[in-house]
């Protein structure tokens, strides 16, 4: 009776109407990707359609059936990210440097303007001309003649056969009729966006429907020549090959907005060449390091010495046990949070209970201190979880040869025990470094990085590790950089990965399919 | 009797170190002054207004938190496991060219720490949200496909060494009477294998229910908010203000977390010398 679920005509037109409502999903947005220029994004989704609708009608691939829905997430989301992270690394991404070129010039020609200095301001009239174009007609304060103006031309109008209101504003002429209340209504949205041609170098901007005021370009570009030009003191702007105009005669001087230019391996070398991103860097990586290495030592310390005091039936331990797994059982978000509630200076209850007064997070030692701390109850009952398993799997045989041969059981301990555990752990123990390496919850929920020493525009603060001072360069508010937080994620990813083939070699994991 | 002394020493202090927060977070959360202040060990006057104001004070949108949270983290569970189980019953039982190399490809992934990629995600996110306003950043649909993705290859990796410990007798004997592999696939492994699936949807709920940065980045709105983002939001570093209906809310959130990850110890627990490590 099932199988016919699975099979014949039933299951086949399920199978179609699924595919089909999937892939015009898919192609809808690929189309409006591509129409909005994502051009990667528009490519992968016609190809997931493509491959979908090739492997579900077809019969060539069955394993593809199984995990294709799967591959597109990974691809999608997992490995794109990751290839992007590496393409970004390569370019100047920074506030200030987001946009494509072609965007940039846009903008540039958009914000290279400024109201004159009288801020001239004419009442105007909207409407059409005799050639149906939008137009304006006004008085000239500054000519004192009637014009009208279009977005490519300014015509002067005869004062005789114009036209003027109650108020005495020109409003139609035999060149000009104004526009209808509809009309109007209809246009109200593209206010911001007209332009109408005052001359060479002034134009006409709309402040509503009855004013518009005169703005001047402080710089032309030329295509040909790609280059901006400012018409008050004919300074030359040229892309500088690093995402922006710069001016010719002084580098400083550059244009605002920039793009995003590739720049190869700028971001990596200027870690280690500029010394205000170096010393930071340094830092914030040696204290990474100190960091995951003191979390593995305390964890795994503390871990193992419960896993030695419970590796017993002694009587209660099943009571120790349930309550000692507790800080592993809660989300580690609310404990975080909550110890930070107890390292609070005024109020909290470990100031309340040593009969302290520590600023634990304004103070880098303190800090540091209260991050180990917090890591260590986050962390122990891992360790003593592996670690019981790991003397429960050490042959009991050893231990009592041992002692027959007169060893001590500390000595049986640090001889024997140890250097098996240590053997059989490595792997985790390596896994729980890569694992803290990365710890971001913990530093960004717990002291946001901080202390941080106040100088100016430095970012990295005394319990930042790696990952949450990347984090910081790429989403700083006003001032993020992803082309830089990117290289830094690639050598992570690089260090992490290579720690972790290292632990999964000693762990032979892959030698099942080697 | 001694000699067990120091082991009841140890584990008794270690249990104290363990109880500390969780005990004065429940203390604190049945205080009506609502005050971080830590006056005694012991339990003054009991009172349940931090938890009413949870429900009442319009500040704190609990209950829309949790709907949040419990909705994106139900979600990612049912979905990734649906879609993890088949990638994984092909990588365990199927033989394809590329299989290998897929393997350790699926090997390297999964130990790719997702937050690496973060401001990648961000970026390709807005862009998506460019031009389909309903699935990029700030979108619950959007953030669900990104958890989705990150929880793929853990959960295939996870999936698979469960589905290798499932012997593969039966499958075959299937096999020899002409079963084709959709029909092993639906109807002798999925009725074996769910007691499994179902673990690692518990395990992939917890762990996004516990996601933050995500979520943070995410979702903007105060109605969106998970209720890691949300309690987090709402303490924001004013532990002294917030205290009492932060601790209420933090403990009903961690509660059914607890619980699931108390009765799934023995898997857990199995797992974690797979090598994979709690976030």
């Amino acid at each position: 009776m099932l199988v016919s679920i699975f099979r014949g005509k039933f299951a086949f037109v399920l199978k179609v109407i699924t595919l089909l409502i999937l892939s015009s999903l898919l192609v809808m947005l690929a189309q409006q990707a591509f129409a909005s220029g994502e051009y990667a994004i528009a490519i992968f989704l016609a190809v997931s359609t493509l491959a979908l609708n090739f492997v579900y009608l077809t019969k060539r691939s069955v394993p593809l059936k199984f995990f294709l829905p799967g591959l597109l997430f990974l691809l999608a989301f997992v490995v794109g990210p990751i290839l992007y992270t590496l393409a970004m690394s390569g370019f100047t991404y920074q506030t200030g440097n987001t946009l494509s070129k072609p965007e940039a010039i846009a903008q540039i020609q958009k914000l290279s303007v400024s109201q004159d200095e009288n801020q001239t301001i004419f009442d105007v009239t909207v409407g059409k001309n005799g050639s149906d174009e939008l137009s304006l007609i006004y008085l000239d304060s500054l000519t004192n003649e009637y014009a009208i103006s279009t977005e490519k031309k300014r015509t002067v109008e005869p004062e005789s056969t114009v036209v003027k209101d109650e108020f005495d504003i020109p409003s139609s002429s035999p060149n000009f009729r104004a526009l209808t209340e509809d009309e109007l209504g209809a246009l109200d949205a593209q206010i911001p966006e007209l332009k109408f041609y005052y001359n060479d170098e002034y134009y006409l901007a709309l402040e509503g429907f009855q004013a518009a005021s005169l703005y001047k370009k402080s710089l032309q570009f030329n295509e040909a020549s790609d280059e901006f030009k400012s018409p008050v003191n004919n300074d030359i702007y040229r892309d500088n090959g690093r995402g922006n105009y710069a001016n010719v005669s002084n580098p400083e001087d550059i244009l605002q907005p920039g793009w995003r230019a590739p720049i190869w391996f700028e971001n990596y070398t200027k870690l280690f060449s500029e010394e205000r991103l170096r010393t930071p860097f340094i830092k914030v990586f040696l204290w990474t390091i100190s960091f995951a290495g003191l979390s593995v030592l305390t964890t795994f310390a503390l871990g193992l010495l419960l896993a030695l005091a419970l590796n017993k039936a002694i009587r209660g331990r099943r009571i120790y046990r349930s309550i000692l797994i507790l800080p592993y059982a809660m989300p580690s978000v609310m404990s975080i949070l909550i110890w930070g509630g107890m390292f609070d200076t005024d109020f909290g209850a470990i100031n309340n209970l040593f009969g302290t007064d520590i600023a634990w997070f304004q103070n880098a030692a303190f800090a540091r201190t209260a991050v180990i701390v917090v890591n260590l109850w986050l962390g122990f009952p891992y360790f003593y979880l592996v670690a019981s398993g790991a003397l429960q799997a050490i042959p009991a045989e050893l231990s009592e040869a041992a002692a027959i041969d007169g060893a001590s059981p500390r000595q049986i301990f640090s001889r024997i025990t140890l250097p098996l555990l240590l053997k059989i752990l490595s792997p985790l123990l390596i896994a729980s470094f890569a694992f803290n390496f990365n710890n971001f919850n913990l530093i960004y929920l717990l002291t946001g990085g901080g202390p941080i020493a106040q100088l100016d525009g430095e970012i990295a603060g005394s319990t930042d590790i790696l990952i949450s001072y990347t984090y910081k360069i790429a989403f700083d508010q006003g001032n993020s950089n992803l082309g830089l937080a990117s290289a830094i994620s690639v050598l992570i990813f690089l260090l992490v990965a290579s720690m972790s083939m290292y632990g999964l070699k000693k762990s032979k994991v892959l030698d099942d399919f080697v | 009797m001694t000699n067990n002394l120091w082991r009841h020493a140890v584990a008794i202090a270690i249990v104290l170190f363990s109880l500390f927060p969780l005990y004065l977070v429940i203390i604190s959360s049945f205080n009506p002054s609502g005050s971080l202040k830590f006056t005694s060990f012991l339990p003054g006057e009991i009172s349940l207004v931090n938890y009413s104001l949870l429900f009442t004070d319009p500040r704190i949108p609990y209950l829309t938190w949790m709907k949040n949270s419990l909705i994106v983290a139900a979600a990612v569970a049912v979905l990734s496991v649906t879609i993890g189980a088949a990638s994984a019953f092909a990588f365990s039982r199927l033989r394809f060219k590329g299989k290998v190399s897929g393997l350790k490809l699926l090997l390297l992934v999964q130990m790719f720490p997702a937050i690496l990629a973060i401001s990648a995600v961000y970026v390709i996110m807005e862009r998506v949200q460019s031009f389909a306003p309903g699935l990029g950043l700030g979108t619950r649909p959007g953030l669900l496909l990104v958890y989705l993705g990150g929880a793929m290859g853990v959960n295939i990796w996870l999936l698979k060494g469960f589905v290798d410990s499932i012997p593969a007798e039966l499958d075959e004997a299937a096999k020899v009477d002409g079963a084709s592999p959709m029909q092993i696939y639906w109807l002798i492994f999925i009725p074996l294998a769910t007691p499994v699936l179902a673990v690692v949807a518990l395990l992939s709920f917890i762990g996004t229910f516990n996601e933050f940065i995500l979520a943070r980045l995410f979702l903007v709105d105060m109605a969106d908010r998970t209720i890691a983002v949300g309690l987090q939001s709402f303490i924001g570093g004013q532990y002294s203000q917030n205290w009492g209906p932060f601790a209420a809310g933090s403990i009903i959130a961690s509660v059914p977390i607890v619980a699931i990850f108390l009765s799934l110890q023995k898997y857990i627990i199995n797992g974690l010398t797979a090598g994979s490590v709690k976030g």
